[in-house]
């Protein structure tokens, strides 16, 4: 049992991470990705699957991939993603992985 | 040379400013009042700067460029940064001087903190600040270890830390009275499969072993048993630190309850200070 999935972000989880942080630090990223999110999302080096699990608001997928914690609570209240839907999201990524949880 | 006149820990939580109304009343107001009297003893003890030991929750610091420790030393902090807390943005008095002592210090002694001399501060600092109703009074100096992203500082090297820190405030010449307080933890997990978990037990063993263990039987208690008490409970770190400042003088809890709905174990005590 860890508390981390990654103990050393994988460079697709950086990837990822610079998204989160930048969509909720940066002053008009957030508008900008409402408005058109393939656009803002192209800026971005990111894999497939991490930029589908963007695009989705897939919650199993971003903690999967690699999203800091913390980065990923921001995005889930940044998004207003329901509170509901997202545990139950995470809970169903506890059952995917195999050494965590 | 400074007096350490109090030395606080407290849990902190976004979610105490968010939803407060997530758990019953009476439980809420009692944390809250427990928070206000940690609030009105650090400030009978008159403290002229407040050394805040806390995290930064992936706001100032990002992967590209992320301290273990880092020492503040700006003349004020903005806050929050966290552009969904439900909190009055208010920018708080720093004491620059303070931290580029502390920072010139630790270096000179075996530490190796970055320097930061433009902080927005969020949650982890505000929270507790806010409720105990001592924001803005006093300055403050942010000490912020990384307790949010691996690879994270030693429990051992955050208790060193701390012992330093003690002897490194009470060299202070330019001050009479300081204050440490320490925010974070204990047990709780975020945005993890087990978010919502409270590791009561992990809490009740810790606080029990500060409050009659040695320094060593904490960190090593910590150390191996962090993991069960998920990723927030990596933020004990500030705790341990704290104690190391305290050098040797008896913890005392003051509040512990584990509190589910705030995905948070919100445990707060103080240590003597000779």
């Amino acid at each position: 049992m860890s508390n981390w999935l990654q103990t050393m972000p994988t460079a697709e989880a950086y990837g990822l991470n610079k998204v989160l942080f930048e969509l909720h630090h940066k002053a008009d990223d957030l508008t900008a990705y409402r408005d058109d999110p393939e656009a803002y999302l192209d800026r971005y080096d990111l894999t497939p699957r991490a930029r589908a699990a963007v695009r989705g608001n897939d919650v199993a997928e971003l903690y999967l991939v690699g999203a800091n914690p913390y980065l990923l609570r921001a995005h889930c209240i940044g998004m207003r993603i329901p509170e509901a839907e997202s545990l139950a999201a995470l809970r169903g990524a506890g059952k995917k992985e195999d050494h965590h949880g | 040379m400074a007096e350490i006149v109090a030395i606080h820990a407290t849990s902190h939580t976004p979610v105490m400013l968010n939803f407060p109304d997530a758990i019953p009343a009476a439980q809420r107001d009692e944390i809250f009042s427990s928070l206000k009297d940690l609030g009105a003893a650090l400030a009978a003890a008159r403290p002229e700067a407040i050394v805040v030991l806390s995290d930064d929750h992936v706001h100032n610091f990002f992967l590209n460029n992320l301290p273990a420790l880092c020492i503040g030393a700006a003349e004020s902090y903005p806050t929050p940064v966290e552009h969904w807390l439900k909190a009055e943005k208010r920018v708080l008095p720093g004491d620059a001087r303070l931290g580029a002592y502390l920072l010139t210090s630790a270096l000179e002694s075996g530490f190796d903190p970055a320097l930061s001399m433009e902080l927005t501060l969020d949650h982890g600092v505000l929270t507790p600040l806010e409720l105990a109703g001592v924001a803005r009074t006093t300055p403050i100096v942010p000490i912020l270890i990384n307790c949010v992203q691996p690879p994270l500082p030693a429990m051992r090297r955050c208790y060193d830390f701390g012992v330093w820190l003690g002897q490194a405030l009470r060299a202070y010449p330019d001050l009479e009275r300081v204050a440490i307080l320490a925010t974070g933890g204990i047990s709780h997990d975020l945005a993890t499969p087990r978010m919502g978990m409270v590791n009561e037990k992990f809490d009740l063993e810790l606080l029990d072993l500060l409050e009659t263990g040695s320094p060593d039987e904490v960190v090593a208690y910590a150390k191996d048993h962090v993991h069960e008490a998920g990723n927030g409970a990596e933020e004990i770190r500030m705790w341990i630190a704290a104690m190391g400042a305290a050098n040797g003088g008896r913890f005392h809890r003051r509040y512990y309850r584990a509190v589910s709905d705030w995905y948070t174990g919100i445990g707060m005590g103080h240590w003597d200070v000779a």
